[in-house]
């Protein structure tokens, strides 16, 4: 594939989870986010835990690295889940069992120019 | 200059036509220093029928059109008003003698509470879009004075393109947009501080108005 024609997104989600809830956390975003996610085109690419051990007194770090096909595709993503309460209300009980929490859009560098050629 | 917009939405569009003619008429009877008032394009979302955006230069101007505009917006005629009276001063202007293009409000609602920090975050964040979509030609972002309508609107995010694909290309397409400032409107970034609640209206334009 010729340079500026790959558009692929990457979503991340990063999760640093409450002491002890890093196992159980990550369970719940397997059991409960991930289906519908993927029913709204999002690929799971990866998925890390950090430290690469299950801490009682301590955060572990949960971090999803999802892929989306195109900006096309983002919108879908984004308008689906955006509207969808039990997506909203999900998010809501995970912040409530984690430190901290982000999600970014990123890309491969070769993936840069497609996706600002607009 | 004070500024006012309303998107008004009919329960006949067959009214349309004569509200726009009236709408006119009273802007022109108290000395608009800029006017637009025009029915809405397909893909405008809570965008109203009519798009109503006057430009004044005082407050109490404003106000007194504002006032004598409320009657016309009243009634069984009527099915919803959204809109903000503001004062603005333009952010930007890459294209000022900007002919037959296209004039896009968005009306916003931040969480109460949210701190000002933040808001000033989003504020700069989102004056930079034209930096990075040329095809924003000239743009202002202003706090609201007074909102009517759905929501507490507390900003006014208006664009000026050459044409409608502008608006659905670049502005919707570029990554400044969906990877940087959609991250304050998401529900599922812990940044969002925007209401899900938005109209988003858009119109023709003959000249610039911002």
């Amino acid at each position: 594939m010729a340079t500026g024609e790959r558009r692929i997104i990457q979503a991340i989600d990063e999760i640093v989870a409450k002491p002890g809830e890093g196992k159980a956390l990550l369970d719940d975003y397997l059991a409960r986010y991930a289906p519908g996610a993927r029913a709204r085109g999002m690929v799971l690419e990866q998925v890390l835990v950090s430290p690469p051990m299950w801490l009682d007194d301590q955060s572990n770090t949960l971090s999803f690295r999802w892929s989306i096909a195109d900006t096309g595709g983002w919108w879908q993503m984004r308008f689906v889940g955006g509207n969808d309460p039990e997506v909203i209300a999900w998010w809501a009980e995970a912040d409530a069992r984690a430190v901290s929490r982000r999600r970014f859009f990123a890309a491969e560098p070769v993936d840069i120019e497609g996706l600002c050629h607009v | 200059m004070f500024k006012l917009t309303r998107l008004v939405t009919l329960a006949d569009p067959a009214g349309l036509e004569p509200l726009a003619e009236a709408v006119c008429a009273l802007a022109t009877s108290h000395m608009a220093y800029r006017s637009l008032v025009a029915p809405t394009l397909p893909g405008s979302h809570f965008g109203g029928d009519l798009l109503v955006h006057c430009a004044f230069d005082g407050a109490a101007e404003r106000d007194a059109f504002g006032a004598a505009l409320s009657p016309l917006l009243a009634g069984s005629a009527i099915a919803s008003v959204d809109g903000v009276d503001y004062q603005g001063s333009p952010d930007g202007k890459h294209d000022p003698d900007l002919a037959s293009g296209v004039y896009r409000v968005l009306l916003l609602s931040i969480d109460e509470g949210c701190d000002a920090e933040t808001i000033a975050r989003f504020e700069a964040e989102t004056r930079m879009m034209p930096h990075y979509i040329p095809a924003i030609r000239n743009w202002q972002l202003s706090q609201a004075d007074r909102a009517v309508g759905e929501r507490r609107w507390t900003h006014v995010w208006e664009q000026e393109y050459a044409g409608v694909e502008g608006l659905r290309g670049p502005y919707m397409l570029h990554p400044y947009h969906w990877a940087r400032i959609d991250r304050w409107f998401d529900p599922e970034c812990p940044e969002r501080i925007v209401d899900a609640r938005l109209c988003h209206s858009f119109c023709a334009l003959e000249t610039s108005v911002l």
